[in-house]
This record gives C-alpha cells, structure tokens and sequence, in this order.
C-alpha cells in the first residue's frame, strides 16, 4: 500500500506540473490569446470589449489571482468556452472526442502489446534462429517508420485504390449510436486502419524489449536449476522466464501511452477520424485556445491513470514488490 | 595410466569430440571456421574494441553507410539540385520524367530538389535535438547518479515527469502559442521535452559504476569530484551514451516531421515534415499525385531504418548477452552435427 500510495503522490505532482506549464505557456509566449485576437480584429474593437475578453479568458488581475481563478475553473472542469462551436462549453466536445482517441488508443495498445509480447518470447527462446535474425531487425525498424507515414500509406491503399475501408469518420451516420451488435461493428470497421497504423509502428518495442529481457534471464541459474530438474520448456518458458520478463514490458508500456496518445492524434487526422487529434488542429487553426489547453490536461490524466494501472499490475503479478510494500 | 587419459580427455578434445568414433578431433581453426567465427582483422589490432566491435557489426555498418549517403546528398545540396526548391519550376504536377527526375508539386515546385534539400534542415534540427536533449540527459543522469541523495531525489522527479508528460500534446500547446514555428523553435522543444530516456539510462550506469573499485580509488586519490565524473565514469559509459544519442535524433526527426506533417511548423520552410503538409492540403494522393508524397516519406523512412541499425550495433556492444545470442544458432547447429544434446540453450 505504501508503495502505491508514494506512487499517488509522484503522479499528483506531476499532474499539478502539467497544470502549471498549461498555465504559463500561454502567458510566457509573446501575445496572450485575447492580443490575438484584438490583432485579428484589426482594431475593431473597443477597449471595453478588449477588457471584457480579457476577463473572459481569465488574463486580467495579477499573476496569482489569475492562477487562482484557473484552477478553481479547474477543479469544475470548467475549460472555458469553446470559440469553435461558440455557445458550447469546451469540455462536450473534449470529452466527446477523447472517448474515441481513447478507444483508437486502448486497442491499438492492446493488440500491439500481445503479437509484440508474444513474438518477443517466441524470439529469444529460438534466439539466432531464422526468426530472431529476420524479424526482430525488420519489426524494430518499423518503429522508425512514424506513424504519419504508416498512417498514409494504408489510407492510400486501403482506403483510396482498394475502397476496402472507409474515408473517414468513426462509423456510418446512417446507423445510430447505441450499444447493438451492427453499431459495433461498424465503429470497428471504421477503426480497423487507423489502429492497424498505430499497432505497426509499436508493436516492434514490445518484441525487442520481450526479447532482450528474456535473453538475459534464460542465462540465470534458475533457468538452469529448472532445466535439470525436468521441467518441461513449455512450464520453464512461460512461467519461469517470461512471468518475470514481462514485468519491465508492463512498466514501459504505461510510459508508452504518452507516444501512443501522439501516434493517435497524428492518424486521425490522416482518417479523418473524429478524435482528440482531429479537432485539436482545427482548433489550432481556429485558435480555440481553451481546446489546445484542456486536451493536453486531458491527455496528461490518461498517461498518469495508465501508470497507475500499470503499478497495480506489477503489483500483482510481482510477489517480491508485495512483500517489500508490507515492511 | 591410458584409462585414466581416456576417463579425463583434455578440454578441448571434450568439447570437440567427433560423435562417431575414431574421426580425427577437428582443429581449432576448423571450429572456428564451422561456427563461422572470423578472427578480428589484422587493421583492428590496436584500436579500442569497443570501437572495433562496431566497425566489424554488419548491421552498424551498412546504418552508417546509409546514413552517411543521406547526410552527404544533404550537405552537397546546392550542387545536386537541378531547380531552386522555393520556387516554381514548372508546370503543376507534372510526372516524373528526365527533366524533374521526381515530378513537380501543385505549384509546380521540383520534388527532387525539394527532397534533397529538405534533408538538409530535417538531418539538421534532428541530430542537434538529439544531441541537446542526449546533453542534458547525461548532465541530468550523472549529477543525479553520482551525488545521489537530495540532488537525486529532486533531479530524479523531474526525470519522471518528463517521461510522463505526453510529449506531442505538450509540444501542440507550445506550438499553437508560437505560432508557425520554425524548424529552429521545433528543435528547441523537441530537445526539452525530449531527454528523459538518456537521464534515466545515464543515472543507472553511473550508480553502477559509483560503487566499482577504480572510482573508489580515485577518491581516496584525493581526485577531484569533477574529475572523477570527466575521466573515470563518463569514458566507461560512452557506448550507453552513444546509443542515447541515437534514440533522442530518431525521435527528434520523426517528431519533427510528425508536428510539420499536421501543419504546426512552418510551412514556407522546405523540409521533408512540410513536404508532407502541403502534398496532404492538395491532396496529392487523391488526385494521384503520388510522387508528390512518397518520396519524402521514403527518406524519413530510409533515415529511421539507418538510425535503427546503428542502434542496433550500439546495443550489443553495451550488452555481450545480445551479442552472444547471434551466435546461439550455430552453436546448436555444430552440436546437432555431432548428435549432442542442445538442451544447455
């Protein structure tokens, strides 16, 4: 307990860190929003308006009081009006399309980490074999391959030549949203490429990592002690070696979330997909400024909740880390 | 007395005793030459072996090769290119042919000397954010390794939050705020948000190597702190620092030309990042365009790919388990060969 509980704390303060750069970014940079904005006007507007705007954004008073009344806002999830959809609160389209950055993001995830998991196993027990001396180069190299690039290459064939997949959108308009057996699918099949964009591009660290953590353990002496009492590969592989071998995979895979997270925005936007991505740069263009702000507190959460997880997992797949938390 | 020859065998006659009675025990040379085992050239006598581990590392060096090629295009780019990259050459969206060897863009700009001297600022702003990000990593590792307590403490929770805190979400923000940034400002987030990995790695070498003898000895010597760090630690580490460089240059190309791609650099600026942005707002694959997409994305690609590669040398040097595991393979091979059991792997 004490364990996650240091863990809590460590995660509490680096949220209150994103909160604090949220703050002074935009307060640092030369010209604030509403100067921005008063310069897009181009002096239409009077300096009443101009103080008005001000108040509205929260930049008027001094630092502090600014500070304050941000994250009392904060604490509301109050992010603001939205200048895109204008008489809409940011936070209806934040959470609405983050449900479907996290959906791309949690499947592409899962999906990458066990073929990468398992690939990474099957690897380092055949380790020099044809398998390992192809694959774990060729799958590693796709990492470099970004997923902007991977993203268009599987639109342009898939989506354009081939019109396998749609050209956009996270399902049909025809069919309505609900939690039926056709709903589903079709948000999946709206999913397929831009998951398949992500998983490519990832599922390569997990092999490597797997791969290189295995190789290390099978040269221990408890591998060697199991060897000479018998047991079988199959127990000796997997219980033995790749139980403890997947233990760094699960703690690098929460830090990952945050690469990943960046991987999505990049896709959707080449799908034309409805998420977090997508309208964070029509908000960039619109200078939605509100938007820009709540989606990197949004997103901070998700990688701080997913290493919480990932704690909890180690937690208890690590009997050894149990045993030290009840000192 | 020949029993107990016969009883105990010599080691080298155990490990090569032929399975069939009475062939003759192969050679050392003959083993070497079975398990493909090349005797280090006779140019590598005299070098550091770490350094010749790299040079004889097939994968490190067709990396370097590769990179080597796109660094040279790049460097000697206002001699290779036929037309000015900024400006129009020729008619929109012409096919490739023998004048534009890669066709032209909507605006009918050159794609091939687009290509080429985009490579120019993208290699540019990635090696100089990988290495202010690998710099500050080392700085930030060592100092939290080796003086330990309180400055670790401190050092170690912002190495944290950095590899917490998304870093392209963060990198939009400070984008949106900017405002068209330049390759230069890109490079400069990319290095700030991007040396958490090379901290975290660096700190647990130098904790590592804190506790051997030879730094130990140089204390009692009387050595001075910053001494012991610049000549005792740091060359012993050289090879994790190596590898941290290249990983930080990686992310720092592919970040570059993933923030220009969706439109948050500078779009009057010809790198392969913009190439993309513009090939996307004309929709060059949609009106079948594709020599206006591919050949920039090839080039990240390709530079990835040799980044990689050379990674992939730098990790087996660090850790000789790796290295030894190619071998595992024909070891088996040349144990099955003699009807031995290969249960050892």
């Amino acid at each position: 307990m004490r364990f996650l509980m240091r863990r809590l704390g460590f995660y509490l303060a680096a949220f209150a860190v994103a909160i604090t750069l949220n703050f002074f970014i935009p307060r640092w940079m030369p010209g604030d929003p509403t100067t921005r904005i008063f310069l897009g006007l181009r002096g239409k507007l009077t300096p009443q308006a101009m103080d008005a705007l001000r108040a509205s954004y929260g930049y008027d008073g001094n630092l502090w009081d600014q500070f304050m009344v941000y994250l009392g806002n904060l604490a509301h999830l109050d992010f603001g009006v939205s200048t895109t959809n204008f008489p809409e609160p940011t936070s209806s389209l934040l959470f609405y399309s983050a449900v479907w950055t996290l959906l791309l993001v949690g499947l592409a995830t899962a999906i990458s980490f066990v073929i990468g998991i398992g690939m990474g196993i099957y690897s380092a027990w055949n380790r020099g074999g044809f398998f390992d001396s192809v694959f774990t180069p060729v799958n590693v190299m796709l990492n470099a391959f970004t997923p902007a690039i991977v993203a268009l290459i599987l639109f342009y064939a898939f989506s354009l030549q081939w019109r396998l997949f749609p050209l956009g959108r996270a399902h049909d308009l025809g069919i309505e949203p609900a939690l039926t057996f056709e709903f589903i699918i079709n948000v999946l099949y709206h999913a397929t490429l831009p998951v398949l964009s992500i998983v490519i591009v990832t599922f390569g660290s997990w092999h490597l990592g797997m791969r290189n953590t295995m190789i290390g353990l099978l040269n221990e002496d408890f591998v060697a002690l199991a060897k000479a009492k018998g047991l079988s590969d199959q127990r000796i592989r997997y219980r033995y070696v790749a139980r403890n071998a997947i233990l760094p995979q699960i703690t690098a895979l929460a830090l990952t979330v945050g690469y990943v997270l960046g991987g999505a925005l990049i896709t959707e936007y080449v799908f034309n997909y409805p998420g977090l991505g997508k309208f964070t740069l029509s908000a960039i263009q619109a200078r939605d400024y509100s938007f820009i702000q709540a989606q990197l507190l949004l997103l901070t959460a998700s990688v701080l909740i997913a290493n919480l997880i990932s704690d909890i997992l180690n937690l208890i797949l690590d009997p050894r880390l149990r045993s030290r938390t009840q000192e | 007395m020949t029993e107990l020859t016969e009883a105990m065998p010599p080691q080298e006659a155990v490990a090569s005793r032929p399975a069939t009675p009475g062939r003759k025990a192969p050679s050392r040379a003959e083993i070497a030459a079975e398990l493909g085992i090349k005797p280090p050239p006779r140019w590598a006598r005299g070098l550091p072996r770490g350094l010749v581990a790299f040079l004889t590392n097939k994968k490190g060096m067709a990396g370097v090769i590769i990179l080597t090629i796109i660094v040279m295009s790049a460097v000697l780019a206002p001699m290779i290119v036929p037309h000015d990259p900024f400006r129009r050459a020729g008619g929109p969206h012409v096919a490739p042919n023998a004048e534009y060897l890669l066709g032209t863009t909507r605006v009918g700009k050159d794609v091939f000397s687009q290509l080429i001297y985009g490579g120019r600022t993208s290699l540019l702003i990635g090696f100089v954010a990988g290495l202010a990000a690998t710099v500050i990593g080392v700085f930030v590792g060592v100092a939290a390794g080796y003086f330990g307590g309180r400055i670790d403490e401190i050092l170690s929770f912002f190495v944290n939050v950095v590899l917490v805190l998304p870093a392209l979400p963060l990198i939009i923000v400070i984008a949106a705020f900017v405002e068209q940034a330049s390759p230069l400002v890109i490079g400069l987030v990319l290095a700030v948000t991007g040396w958490g990995f090379a901290a975290r790695t660096i700190r647990t070498q130098t904790l590592a190597l804190k506790t051997k003898e030879f730094v130990l000895a140089a204390e009692l010597l009387g050595e001075k702190k910053w001494r012991i760090v610049l000549m005792e630690i740091f060359p012993n580490m050289l090879s994790f620092v190596v590898g941290g460089f290249v990983l930080a240059t990686i992310f720092a190309i592919l970040a570059e030309a993933g923030l220009e791609f969706i439109g948050l650099g500078d779009p009057g600026a010809v790198t392969w990042g913009t190439m993309l942005y513009w090939a996307q707002r004309n929709l060059a694959l949609e009106v079948g365009a594709w020599w206006e997409v591919w050949p920039a994305c090839i080039a990240i690609m390709v530079t990835g790919a040799a980044l990689v590669l050379i990674n992939f040398a730098v990790d087996e040097i660090t850790s000789p388990q790796l290295r030894a595991s190619r071998g595992v393979g024909r070891v088996k091979a040349f144990l099955k060969a003699r009807g031995r059991s290969v249960d050892v792997f």
